[in-house]
């Protein structure tokens, strides 16, 4: 009997474990219709579902709350901003059908087209107006955006810093269709930052309806009025769907039937996922592209795009740090730029075609809007201080040891061990070629994780760090903004009143209204930043991409959104 | 039996109290920040940390978290899926890991208790050499390789099973991933069955019921298997705590959420998520301590002079 009893026991313990997990998980699958990740099914109307690869989980759908690419890209799929981006990045209308801009730059009318949320709602003024004034009160990761110096909306500082009412923010809905936005300074760039999601409206009745914090967090959560609805999605999923929304004011445009997302932790999982046509749409790493390259089946699905995003090199130069403060002395910031090979870190280490950089404001993500010409397009305009000679930079390091009186120095230098695959060899490239480069100079490494790497930059608490600067907004000043004194991003204490004047001048002074005026400005400011070699760029991020045969229309763009999908479709 | 089994549970509680704060400590300690930023300013972020009462002394956090905890709120996430519940993350995850490490227990246990006994029962033959080769193998090679050749042949060449895990086909879709999970479990259960089983068969008591004219079924079930048993349940405890508590590598390869690829998010993401660390951390131990609890009360079943020796004591 009790043999019996216990055989039962023992079997019971291992049912009831299961069991207890069967219980039916109602959000991961709700949505019974969602596709397989079998191949593109076929829809009703013909289209097909484009089999997608995601990086990393997708952290939030909440505009407000986003910080991190994947996460924008969905929220992009389902929502549309006052604008949206043409397939060279330019800002065209959305929601905003046009707009009207007063003669002193201070005031964006925006006449709304009739578009519908995906319960029948209209979008309306109110939707801006009640998503702008949360996400300058919450004030999270992007709420700078509306502040002075990127979106300069009226009060959007005062409000953020607890001193105002939300609702004196400089946004007002004049009717249903009218919003008008007011400036504190003119912005020459201010369409392009509205197809960014935290400048995204949300239908208020539907949030205010919803239990706090549940927000995007299910497909019953989540109102669209974009091109794409959530058909399938908890936090912390590892895949997502998504389906064409017929209510979509331009939903002519539209031939997916949906996008079917997965996240892939590796990029070997993700060429063979491709190769068994799970997936359309993969990102390989640089020892990938070269195999790609040679394999007839894939090199003509391979599309390197640019991911916008730099690495550099940035130098603490307080007391605190690096010997008492060696690296205050330019000279010796300098012979370590000029020591590195950047055109050899690109092809042998990191290898999915990034482009070595040489200006502290990368190119592709920022074209002037009268001559249409990339800033950053002439890569040697600062030769004198940045580029690969090792006679310039041992001459700057005999400098620097007369200067400070002393013959040899010892840095470490952290890096992230969690950023992706070609990191740590790049960092290897880095010290062996300063070290070899540069007699009496000691480059040590320490890997870890990126939170810890933030945490130490943030507190000073590093000599030298491989850090990485992805462009929020299509303007030199969201890398350029970082070097004013005090900033939270200049992680060297570098400061400069002469730098700090441009800077001004540019986003709330003399050069608003000056279109050319300004990018020249801006020219000298990154010559003072490249003169003293407060960083040393490395290189631009690239995406190598495999798209599958048929797949056509997918846009992609360094900045702001990295992939689009409203004209995408399956041959 | 009584006296036996609140003891035990009582012991259990407490040494998961002591664990809790353990850790409650330990995460603080932490490098990394819970609100990792590079674009919000100092004061924003001090903020935060001051809402979330993080500025407090630490037995005043301890006791918040205790009262929130008893009522089942594990809190918010702040670096890991902004804002979401924890609580709903985590029982996705645990449904997915539990589902699937469930399935690759039952699997393992079974198939592993059948090979056990065919291989003690031939000891010397061919089907003993296979099955000490089968177990060698099972517990050398690693669950995920075993999963990449699965999905390699499975997936792939012969394409028949999803190549990632699809919470809507939810059986389907765990077949290649419980399979390799359940190997080592296999094979351990398998290796451990045939030694202890070998033993058993060659003492007095089993000669003498030999002897007494018992053979075949009821001689192994009565005789054998039970006495062999309780160091199998020994080693079965802490494998089904590991493959409950999700297996890394598997899910990132497969693509599944488990809490065992939450646990590395909530350590490696952007930033260090307290909460998502301590409630995993919690977790983990209430499941080693609560099958340990089991297991010692399945003891007392199995054999009776465990239990006789708890009550002298």
């Amino acid at each position: 009997m009790k043999k019996t009893i216990s055989m039962l026991l023992a079997a019971l313990m291992l049912f009831g474990l299961t069991a207890c997990g069967s219980n039916d998980n109602p959000a991961a699958s709700n949505g019974g219709a969602a596709p397989s990740s079998e191949g593109s099914n076929p829809s009703s109307d013909g289209g097909k579902y484009l089999n997608v690869m995601l990086s990393t989980n997708v952290m939030s759908l909440d505009t407000n709350l986003a910080t991190d690419g994947d996460s924008f890209e969905v929220i992009a799929d389902c929502i549309d901003g006052l604008t949206q981006m043409d397939a060279d990045g330019a800002a065209i209308p959305a929601i905003a059908e046009d707009w009207d801009i007063s003669e002193d730059g201070l005031t964006y009318t925006f006449h709304l087209r009739d578009a519908k949320w995906a319960n029948g709602d209209p979008v309306t003024a109110n939707d801006f107006v009640f998503a702008w004034r949360l996400g300058v009160e919450t004030n999270e990761e992007y709420g700078y955006m509306f502040g002075d110096g990127v979106g300069n909306v009226k009060n959007a500082d005062a409000i953020m810093a607890g001193e105002a009412d939300a609702d004196t923010l400089g946004i007002t809905a004049q009717d249903d269709k009218t919003l008008v936005v007011e400036l504190t300074a003119p912005v020459s760039y201010f369409p392009s930052l509205m197809y960014f999601p935290a400048f995204y409206p949300i239908n208020e009745a539907f949030y205010t309806g919803l239990a706090a914090g549940t927000y995007g967090t299910s497909a019953d959560t989540y109102l669209s009025n974009g091109a794409f609805v959530l058909e399938n999605y908890t936090p912390g999923t590892a895949s997502l769907s998504l389906k064409k929304n017929d209510t979509y004011w331009d939903a002519g445009r539209v031939k997916l039937a949906g996008i079917s997302y997965q996240v892939v932790g590796s990029s070997d999982n993700a060429l063979t996922a491709f190769r068994s046509n799970t997936l359309d749409l993969v990102t390989i790493n640089g020892s990938q592209v070269a195999a790609a390259e040679e394999d007839a089946d894939l090199s003509n699905k391979l599309k390197v795009t640019g991911a916008g995003y730099m690495w550099y090199l940035t130098f603490s130069q307080t007391d605190k740090n690096a010997q008492g403060g060696m690296l205050a002395n330019a000279n010796l910031r300098l012979a370590i730029s000029n020591a590195i090979d950047r055109e050899s870190v690109v092809d042998n280490y990191v290898m999915d075609g990034s482009l070595a950089t040489y200006t502290a404001v990368p190119p592709q993500f920022a074209a002037s809007a009268t001559t249409g010409e990339d800033f950053s397009a002439d890569q040697k305009k600062f030769a004198d201080y940045c580029g690969y000679d090792v006679a310039k930079a041992q001459e700057y390091l005999e400098t620097a040891k007369s200067e400070l009186g002393v013959d040899s120095f010892e840095f470490t230098m952290i890096y992230g061990n969690n950023e992706g695959d070609e990191v740590a060899n790049v960092a290897q490239a880095i010290k062996s070629q300063v070290e070899e480069n540069l007699p009496g100079v000691t480059l040590n490494l320490q890997p870890m994780t990126k939170a810890e790497r933030l945490d130490k930059m943030q507190n000073d608490n590093y000599d030298v760090a491989l850090t990485r600067w992805g462009p929020d907004y299509a303007d030199p000043m969201t890398y350029m903004g970082m070097w004013v004194t005090n900033n939270a991003n200049n992680y060297g204490f570098w400061s400069n009143a002469e730098y700090d004047q441009i800077i001004s001048d540019c986003t709330v002074g003399a050069y608003v209204t000056d279109y050319d005026a300004r990018w020249a400005a801006l020219y000298e400011g990154e010559e003072l930043v490249m003169k003293e070699a407060v960083i040393a760029p490395l290189y631009t991020k690239s995406n190598a991409n495999l798209i599958a045969d048929g797949v056509t229309g997918i846009e992609f763009h360094p900045v702001a959104l990295n992939r689009v999908y409203k004209s995408a479709s399956i041959g | 039996m009584v006296k036996y089994t609140l003891k035990r549970v009582g012991m259990a509680l407490f040494t998961l109290l002591l664990i809790v704060f353990l850790l409650f400590v330990l995460v603080r300690i932490m490098p990394g920040n819970p609100f990792p930023s590079e674009r919000m300013s100092a004061e924003a972020i001090a903020a935060k940390r001051a809402e979330m009462g993080l500025d407090d002394p630490i037995l005043v956090q301890f006791g918040r978290y205790m009262a929130n905890l008893l009522h089942g709120d594990f809190g918010n996430g702040t670096s890991l899926y902004y804002g979401a519940p924890i609580n709903t993350v985590l029982s996705n995850a645990i449904s997915n890991s539990f589902r699937i490490g469930g399935l690759a227990i039952l699997v393992g246990t079974a198939v592993g208790l059948l090979l056990g006994i065919v291989a003690a029962l031939n000891r010397g033959k061919f089907l003993d050499g296979f099955c000490t080769v089968f177990s060698i193998i099972g517990v050398c090679v690693p669950s995920y390789v075993f999963l990449i050749f699965l999905q390699y042949f499975f997936s792939f060449k012969i394409p028949y099973f999803p190549y990632f895990f699809d919470a809507n086909r939810f059986l389907f879709s765990s077949i290649l991933p419980s399979l390799s999970l359940s190997l080592f479990t296999m094979s351990t259960v398998a290796r451990f069955t045939r030694n202890e089983m070998v033993e058993v068969m060659d003492s007095d008591y089993v000669r003498l019921a030999e002897s007494k004219g018992l053979y075949g079924g009821t001689l192994v079930r009565k005789h054998v298997l039970r006495n062999a048993l309780v160091p199998i349940v020994t080693v079965l405890a802490p494998l089904i705590v590991d493959l409950l508590t999700g297996a890394l590598v598997v899910e990132k390869i497969y693509g599944i959420n488990g809490i065992g690829k939450l646990m590395v998010d909530a350590i490696t993401g952007e930033g260090v998520d307290y909460n998502y660390v301590l409630a995993l951390g919690i977790l983990y131990s209430a499941l080693y301590i609560g099958i340990m609890l089991v297991v010692d009360l399945l003891y007392g079943l199995l054999d009776p002079r465990i239990r006789v020796s708890a009550k002298e004591g």
